[in-house]
């Protein structure tokens, strides 16, 4: 080093204010502990400023000189209040004086851990404090590994707390209600509907009899019309009886709830009970809500009160389940045209258990009050309407809630648990070997410290504290990420079938989750060198070269590596098997033309068209109005869209054959439709006609089946003309026409018969718009609002909703294969990645240690290719080991992911053999590199290699 | 009573001559040969310690003229952090000459 001069460095002014680096310096130095500042502040403030100028002058940049400047400042300034506290916590004469701790530079003698566990003074506390800031002087020496390791680890934590996050959001809470647990769904059962409605008087009966319940109530969701403001809108309602906000322990923040009285029929009152988010959005929040009029489906209904959210609307998954409207009504206002007690099953039941009472033995309590019902004969009351009340093979159950919301979102979620459990795996190989590597580096110094007069003990336990810092490091770092990759999720527009609340709240139960996460992957990575490290052969690693006589042992790099390449593979095929099944699902053919179509629903106020004949003339106008827009090629009517998830069933019974019992009739897909809507759809009319004006409700009841029915119904037979009935229908309906077979509530529903009713003839109050639109969709807007306005023409007060393109509709109930595919896909590359770089590390690795031997190989006149291949052909070999393995595992776990495949087999060969050709792929290259390397090796070098 | 290797080398420093803070910093970088570069932070530590514990002290006096900075706070080796430094210095040199005998050391 040259001379340095004693001068000092840099010229200074007196009073030094203008001067930046000086100020940065004080600064810097009103971090450390008051006392310290009073006995050397102005001398360390001195001592900063030249150094600062020193590198400065030396050339560094100023972001550099300023980030060392705070390094420094933090690591001592943090320590020196640490010894600050423990000095006012210690006797005040008591002369602290701290254990010298490891190696400084590796050429000093090292002053070795303590051996003996009895200094005055020493806790515990500060035997770990040394262990970690020891560990930390290690990463400043290695910061590559400990960042490498870091970011290795909190990838893998991170995905697997965000995971958990969504399943314990979704999955493990309850929901948001008091005595959650003891809230069920009341339902009644056929062999058609394992999980139906119940009818009023069930209800009633239910109420007044079962002891095993505390409370029951009706409720359904169902879209109201809001008239009598600027715009007629459309509101998601709710029909609910008087209890319903006491099986759910609903409180009303201002205002009251209506009584039961108030909501059955013959008693009912006109009000209404809104949602907090409603009184903000259309009352502005008003005190003055409370008395205001609503007018729901032509009613005028008074505001009597507001419910008090239970819960933080973003963070609780569909919205709380029941809570997903905005309006409440009594349910007598439901519209039923014969009255509520004549509609037969139409609602949902909800109901809220005595406690210790199991849903089992209230499933039997509702059995016998059924019993009871069907031999009081209460089909008497409401005449035919409530036979089905008999209908054998009905029962009623009852089921835990959360039971009946959770369902198919089960699979989808356990299979990406699993796939970031994997990719976490992989993670902690990697780091195991990385620790290993560093261990064996590091055994030369170990041995050394032993023999000078550290404790085993001490060596293990500082190797101990050092893997647990990694992992704690790496969780907290890995906890943020796993926060920031929730919010990117939500961006990502998850579809409503894989629930993902906006806000994933943070739970106790998530933070005990990451620290387990943290302790299983600290002794993960941990173990391996921690237990190598603790009796090294002190003679044989001071006595030979550094890194010849020892080194992760074959069988242990072997294994990691296959491992590595397993775990993967399987990642890889499942994630394969899930994207072919959604391309085959996206490729299954639907039986209709979506393209160009939009949709429309609306419902038609009960009051204002009491009539059939007053539903069937407004539908003929719109219809013939919407028909006369330019750009319109055709319109219909249909009551439900396809993928709208909106539909219905009706049992049937064909003329001439014995009436089958209704509890196991054969079941037809019920459609109602105008003319034009096969043609507006594209459906193919393979036989007879289609409906038109003609079938209205002065004539005969007539059906268009679909081919599914023909070839069930009369097989070999010509089916037109022939003769069926429905429950529903007082007369024989005859088939007029047939046509081909559609799908209507996914692309990968097997083919069912369905029936087609002329919606002159079945005028029903609910009704969608279908309009094939000409040309490239002359701007869809514009199409949009000419139809819109076409039927205002004809009710200027008719709401409507769901203005979309048929496209979009069905392309949303994709949405959960996609995003699955997705997520697993990205899952998939993550472990790619860290498999990749985990096996060069571990080649690489293996292929330094081997230098010396491979140097007196090419001294000794092996060709380099030789060398090559020799080191390409053991990866190759594990490599295939790795693959067979994961393609087993890979089945096993597709074989649990069944449920979600479509057309793709658990052993699809495709999956298999794409996943093995790129883990083999990357793992070849993976190997070649190092191995590269490895053979132009310089045997001198390699033999000088020490 | 083995010292920490930092507290050694600022005794090392200071035996020949009183210095201020940035000085020993490069005294210590002198004569470790760049082996050991010390940061501002991690040297006042140590030098607050010391002067706690009465080996080292503020210097009553000052150096030349022409050198001096008058704001500078000067070190100096107390009579008990000289004792201190040497006992360390015998009990380091008992050590390397163990590990002499026992073939240990690359040099010599």
């Amino acid at each position: 080093m040259a001379d340095l001069s004693r001068r000092s460095v840099g010229a200074k002014t007196d009073s030094g204010s203008g001067d930046l680096p000086r100020r940065v310096a004080w600064w810097l130095v009103w971090a450390y502990p008051p006392r310290f500042r009073r006995d050397v502040g102005q001398g360390l403030v001195d001592a900063l400023d030249d150094r600062m100028r020193a590198r400065r002058a030396a050339g560094a940049s100023s972001a550099a000189v300023w980030a060392r400047a705070v390094a420094d400042t933090l690591r001592n300034a943090g320590a020196e209040w640490v010894d600050e506290v423990r000095r006012v916590r210690l006797k005040p004469d008591t002369t602290y004086h701290q254990e010298p701790s490891g190696v400084e530079h590796p050429t000093y003698v090292v002053s070795g851990f303590s051996r003996t566990a009895d200094h005055t003074g020493r806790t515990a506390m500060d035997t770990l404090l040394q262990d970690v800031r020891y560990a930390f002087r290690l990463w400043r020496r290695r910061p590559g590994f400990a960042f490498v390791a870091i970011l290795t680890l909190a990838l893998g934590i991170g995905a697997n707390t965000a995971m958990f996050s969504i399943v314990n959001a979704v999955l493990l809470r309850p929901l948001p209600y008091p005595n959650a647990d003891r809230l069920v769904s009341v339902y009644g059962q056929t062999t058609a509907f394992p999980r139906g409605l119940l009818s009023y008087g069930e209800y009633e009966e239910i109420r007044k009899q079962a002891d095993t319940f505390e409370a029951v109530a009706l409720w359904f969701p169902q879209s109201v019309n809001l008239t009598g403001v600027d715009e007629p809108q459309r509101l998601v309602g709710t029909f609910v009886t008087g209890s319903f906000f006491d099986v759910l322990g609903l409180k009303a923040e201002r205002g009251r709830f209506f009584t039961e009285a108030e909501s059955a029929p013959g008693t009912v009152k006109p009000v209404v009970v809104i949602t907090h988010q409603t009184w903000q959005r259309r009352f502005n929040g008003d005190a003055s809500a409370i008395g205001q009029t609503m007018t729901l489906n032509g009613v005028p209904l008074t505001v009597v009160g507001i419910i008090a959210p239970p819960f933080d609307a973003d963070s609780v998954p569909s919205d709380g389940y029941f809570l997903g409207a905005d309006v409440f009504i009594p349910t007598a206002q439901f519209p039923a045209p014969r009255g509520l007690h004549a509609a037969g099953p139409v609602m949902l039941g909800v109901g809220r258990l005595k406690p210790g009472v199991s849903a089992a033995r209230a499933s039997a309590d509702l059995e016998v009050i059924r019993q009871r019902l069907v031999a009081a004969g209460l089909q008497t009351t409401a005449g035919a309407q409530s036979s089905f009340v008999a209908q054998s093979g009905r029962t009623l159950g009852a089921e835990p809630a959360q039971e009946a919301i959770i369902g198919t979102s089960r699979t989808a979620l356990f299979l990406l648990l699993a796939s970031v459990g994997v990719v976490l795996l992989i993670a902690c190989v990697n780091v195991s070997q990385l620790l290993l590597a560093r261990a064996v580096d590091r055994e030369r110094e170990i041995a050394l410290r032993v023999a000078l007069g550290a404790s085993r003990r001490a060596v293990t336990r500082q190797l101990a504290v050092e893997a647990g810092l990694l992992a704690v490091t790496a969780s907290i770092t890995g906890f943020v990420l796993g926060r920031w990759a929730l919010a990117g999720l939500s961006w990502l527009q998850p579809p409503a079938s894989v629930p993902i609340p906006t806000h994933v709240p943070l739970d106790a139960r998530v933070l005990l989750f990451t620290g387990i996460v943290a302790l299983l992957t600290a002794t993960m990575c941990g173990l391996a060198p921690a237990l190598r490290s603790a009796r090294p052969n002190i003679n044989r690693v001071l006595q030979a070269g550094s890194r010849r006589a020892s080194g992760i042992g074959h069988r242990t790099r072997d294994v990691l590596m296959v491992i590595e390449v397993g775990f993967s593979v399987t990642l890889v095929a499942v994630s394969v098997l899930l994207i072919q099944s959604l391309l085959a699902v996206q490729q299954a053919p639907l039986g209709f033309d979506q393209s160009n179509v939009f949709t429309l629903q609306f419902r038609l106020p009960q009051n204002k068209y009491p009539k059939p004949e007053n539903i069937a003339r407004f539908f003929k106008s719109a219809i013939e109005n919407v028909r006369a827009i330019p750009n319109v090629e055709s319109a219909a009517l249909v009551r439900a869209v396809p993928f709208s998830g909106n539909g219905g069933t009706v049992g049937y019974a064909i003329e001439g054959r014995p009436v089958p019992d209704p509890a196991s009739a054969p079941q037809a897909r019920f459609h109602i439709v105008t003319p034009d809507y096969f043609k507006t759809m594209r459906i193919p009319l393979l036989k007879g006609r289609d409906f038109t004006d003609r079938d209205d409700l002065q004539t005969p009841l007539v059906a268009v089946i679909n081919d599914t029915f023909a070839r069930r119904a009369w097989p070999g037979d010509d089916p037109i003309g022939k003769r069926f009935t429905t429950p529903q229908t007082p007369g024989p309906i005859t088939v007029i026409g047939i046509v081909g077979d559609t799908k209507h509530y996914t692309a990968t529903e097997p083919a069912v018969p369905q029936l087609y009713a002329a919606h002159y003839q079945v005028p029903l109050i609910f009704s969608s718009l279908v309009a094939r639109v000409k040309g490239p969709a002359a701007g869809t807007m514009s199409v949009t609002n000419d139809i819109r306005k076409a039927i205002w023409s004809v009710d200027k007060d008719q709401p409507m909703w769901a203005v979309a393109s048929l496209e979009a509709t069905v392309a949303r109930t994709q949405g959960q294969a996609r995003f699955l595919a997705l997520l697993l896909g990205i899952f998939a590359g993550v472990a790619l990645l860290l498999a990749g770089v985990g096996i060069y590390g571990v080649t690489s690795y293996g292929v330094a240690q081997r230098t010396h031997e491979i140097g007196i190989r090419l001294a000794l006149g092996a060709s380099s290719e030789r060398v090559l291949r020799e080191v390409v052909g053991r990866g190759v070999r594990l490599t295939l080991v790795g693959v067979a393995a994961g393609i087993v595992s890979a089945i096993m776990m597709a074989r649990l992911a069944a449920a979600v495949l479509f057309a793709v087999k658990p052993t699809d060969p495709v999956a298999l053999a794409l996943a093995a050709a790129i883990l083999g792929g990357v793992s070849v290259a993976a190997c070649v590199v190092p191995a590269r390397r490895a053979s132009r090796v310089d045997p001198v070098v390699a033999l000088a290699e020490e | 009573m083995p010292l920490r290797p930092v507290e050694f080398h600022i005794l090392l420093a200071l035996a020949s001559e009183e210095r201020h803070g940035y000085a020993i910093l490069q005294e210590v970088a002198a004569l470790t040969e760049g082996g050991l570069e010390l940061e501002p932070g991690t040297l006042y530590r140590a030098l607050h310690r010391m002067l706690k514990d009465g080996w080292v002290a503020e210097s009553a006096r000052r150096p030349a003229a022409d050198q001096d900075d008058e704001r500078r706070r000067y070190y100096r080796l107390t009579a008990l952090g000289r004792r201190i430094a040497t006992a360390e210095a015998d009990r380091l040199w008992r050590l390397v000459s163990l590990a002499r005998t026992h073939r240990l050391l690359s040099h010599g």
